[in-house]
């Protein structure tokens, strides 16, 4: 099942970037579309984000919590039915989601724009993930509950949360629903919702990730598992209150403005406290670098880690906002993000994870050498990429002239976008090349051959 | 050593990677030599070109007539475009010698900020772009340069700060997370300068 939903995470973050490809091309050859309704940018950005971060991350996520919580909890999976029925289950969803969003269908809520039939079955789906989860930590034959777990299972619980309060919503047809919420309110829980699904799924999902595989691919413990427990505290703690940041200057109250603003400052010490337990960690290991080629994906992953989760607290601060909001600096903080840290993370996790699920060596270093630096060089374009266009527009938006009036009218700057955005085109293009790489080289490492089959190692130690 | 020292032969090492790192580890420079002969002679050279582009031209970001700014104004810019290249200088060799315990690298500062003036020597000469003040344009010049300063980054680090191939290439991934993080600060500090009402006219 894990090979499955590492396999299907492949294939979604194909199609995902595909489509970002896309539509990054429409928006420097707007006439692209073909007049077609779905092969708008409108359809297409949403199939983009949805297929990307809930195809690719949650399928990487999924197959990942159910291999780690086996190896830490030295038992199998509970209800190992229940768990194929969420990792197929799952993939229908992406699957039909996505042509329901070219179709139209759409909610109105970023990130959380499939429509109400499809957020019922998300919902069933995510209750079976966490009866597995937890199911399997309640039988665990060992007392401590390992770091990575607490990650995967704050994921499992507050995505929950979020994603049943933000859905709630008057049906009206099958294809339409209003949200249960009206006005500035509606944006508030909105923004709950967006930016603690970036936080729990985006960053803490991945946390999990990361203090499994880190220490594995290392070949040595996590370098303070203090700090880890430390930092999961302070890391709940403090996310769950930074979403009004995403609604500065908007018509919700100075004061929920100001809080989100503080805790995701505040934000800044536990995401960091992981940093460096991460790079303490990688660092005596530098001598696997010569066999594992993968490792050099963590290394660069923790890097833009340490970007994203510097540059979101201080695009949080109102007086950044005021210039960043609205402008490509906020898409370019987003890719450091997804691409610099969550698609790092996960090639570099697949690169060990697949060839031991199937008993074979990587097919092929060179090629995964050639992923990294094309990723590398992908993910920096993006970013300058952005840089360039977002902090040119917030300056041209806001310019004004002797008399107090806007200088530049918002379609002359649109337009003089377009070589930012070229540039962003081939920026994508050498991160999915690199992909395409990735997925060629784990296919012929995987083909022909079955998964190996491991049983439970003993506990040393008592058992609990 | 000395003969080292001058922005010249630094300009000529960054074609030669393959013996730069040899070169830098064969001395170890003094800290007041490499800053009084390197830094501060380089760091002049972008807040020029800029001042210059900037009074000639005016500052081109797309979407109409250029951005001018007064003289008096673009002096206190290319003042603190200065002070911030000696910073990031000076900034980055500390952080390269605290870094330097961890991964068994070299402990004299002077050799670490000889080291970070090798890897910035790209982007210094590049700036020449900022004498055609288009934002767009001086990105596409900077790419490259940036791209080369990474890889002197990279291939130059093991040789030249002594530690071996797998550490360098783990402390020189260390430094990139520094400098992106660096890079973000100074774009954030320049945007609350704006919003605080010093620099270029904005409704905020």
């Amino acid at each position: 099942m894990v090979a499955w939903l590492t396999g299907f995470a492949i294939f979604w973050s194909l199609v995902g970037m595909a489509a970002g490809i896309y539509v990054a091309a429409e928006l420097v050859w707007p006439t692209l579309d073909f007049g077609r309704e779905w092969l708008s940018y409108g359809r297409l950005r949403n199939l983009h984000t949805n297929v990307v971060i809930f195809g690719f991350g949650i399928a990487a996520l999924m197959g990942t919590a159910f291999y780690s919580v086996q190896r830490t909890c030295h038992v199998p999976l509970f209800a190992p039915g229940l768990a194929w029925f969420c990792a197929l289950a799952w993939q229908v969803v992406i699957l039909l989601g996505g042509l329901s969003l070219l179709a139209g269908w759409n909610g109105g809520k970023e990130y959380a724009e499939l429509e109400w039939p499809f957020d019922i079955a998300i919902t069933v789906i995510w209750v079976s993930f966490a009866v597995v989860f937890f199911g399997t930590i309640a039988k665990r034959r060992i007392q401590q509950i390992y770091v990575s777990n607490w990650f995967y299972g704050a994921l499992i619980i507050v995505i929950a949360m979020l994603h049943i309060v933000n859905s709630q919503a008057i049906p009206v047809a099958w294809s339409k629903s209003y949200s249960l919420f009206a006005g500035a309110q509606d944006a508030v829980v909105q923004w709950w919702y967006g930016h603690n699904a970036v936080g729990f799924l985006l960053t803490g999902g991945f946390l999990g990730m990361l203090y499994y595989f880190l220490p594995k691919h290392a070949d040595r413990p996590i370098w303070s598992y203090r700090l880890s427990i430390v930092a999961f505290w302070a890391f709940t703690y403090s996310y769950i209150w930074a979403g009004p940041h995403h609604l500065h200057y908007n018509a919700v109250p100075e004061w929920v403005q100001s809080l989100g603003m503080v805790m995701s400052l505040v934000l800044l010490a536990p995401s960091w406290a992981t940093l460096v337990n991460g790079v303490m960690t990688v660092a005596g290991a530098w001598e696997k670098l010569r066999t594992d080629p993968a490792l050099k994906f963590i290394v660069l992953s923790l890097a833009f880690y340490g970007l994203a989760t510097f540059e979101g607290p201080m695009m949080a601060i109102k007086s950044v906002n005021v210039v960043s909001h609205f402008t490509d600096w906020t898409i370019g903080h987003v890719h450091s993000g997804a691409l610099g840290w969550n698609a790092l993370i996960t090639f570099g996790t697949f690169y060990f994870l697949l060839p031991r699920l199937v008993g074979a060596e990587l097919y092929s270093h060179s090629l995964a050498n050639w992923h990294f630096w094309l990723a590398l060089a992908g993910v920096m374009l993006y970013v300058l990429a952005m840089w360039g266009a977002g902090v040119s527009q917030g300056l041209l938006w806001l310019s004004l002239d002797e008399i107090g009036e806007l200088r530049y009218s918002f379609k002359d700057i649109m337009a003089s976008m377009a070589p930012y955005y070229a540039l962003r085109l081939v920026a994508g293009c050498s991160f999915f090349i690199g992909a395409v790489l990735m997925a060629y080289n784990l296919w012929m490492t995987a083909k022909g051959r079955s998964v190996v089959r491991a049983t439970p190692p003993p506990v040393v130690g008592e058992a609990w | 050593m000395d003969a080292l020292l001058t922005p010249w032969r630094f300009a000529r090492l960054i074609t030669r990677p393959a013996e730069a790192g040899a070169r830098l580890a064969a001395d170890t420079p003094d800290t007041p030599a490499v800053l009084l002969r390197l830094v501060i002679p380089l760091s002049l050279i972008p807040p020029l070109f800029a001042y210059i582009g900037g009074a000639t031209f005016g500052w081109r970001l797309g979407g109409g007539e250029p951005l001018y700014i007064s003289p008096a104004g673009l002096t206190l810019i290319s003042l603190a475009y200065f002070i911030a290249l000696v910073a990031g200088f000076l900034s980055t060799a500390v952080v390269a010698r605290w870094m330097a315990d961890t991964y068994g690298a070299r402990l004299e500062f002077g050799s670490h900020l000889s080291f970070v003036v090798l890897v910035g020597m790209p982007v210094i000469l590049a700036s020449l772009g900022h004498l055609v003040p288009h934002v767009f344009i001086n990105l596409l010049v900077m790419i490259p340069a940036l791209i080369w300063s990474l890889y002197l980054l990279y291939r130059c680090l093991p040789a030249a700060l002594g530690t071996s191939q797998e550490r360098g290439m783990l402390m020189a991934s260390s430094l990139v997370a520094y400098l992106l993080v660096a890079s973000v600060s100074l774009l954030g500090i320049t945007v609350v300068l704006w919003s605080g009402g010093i620099g270029p006219n904005l409704g905020v």
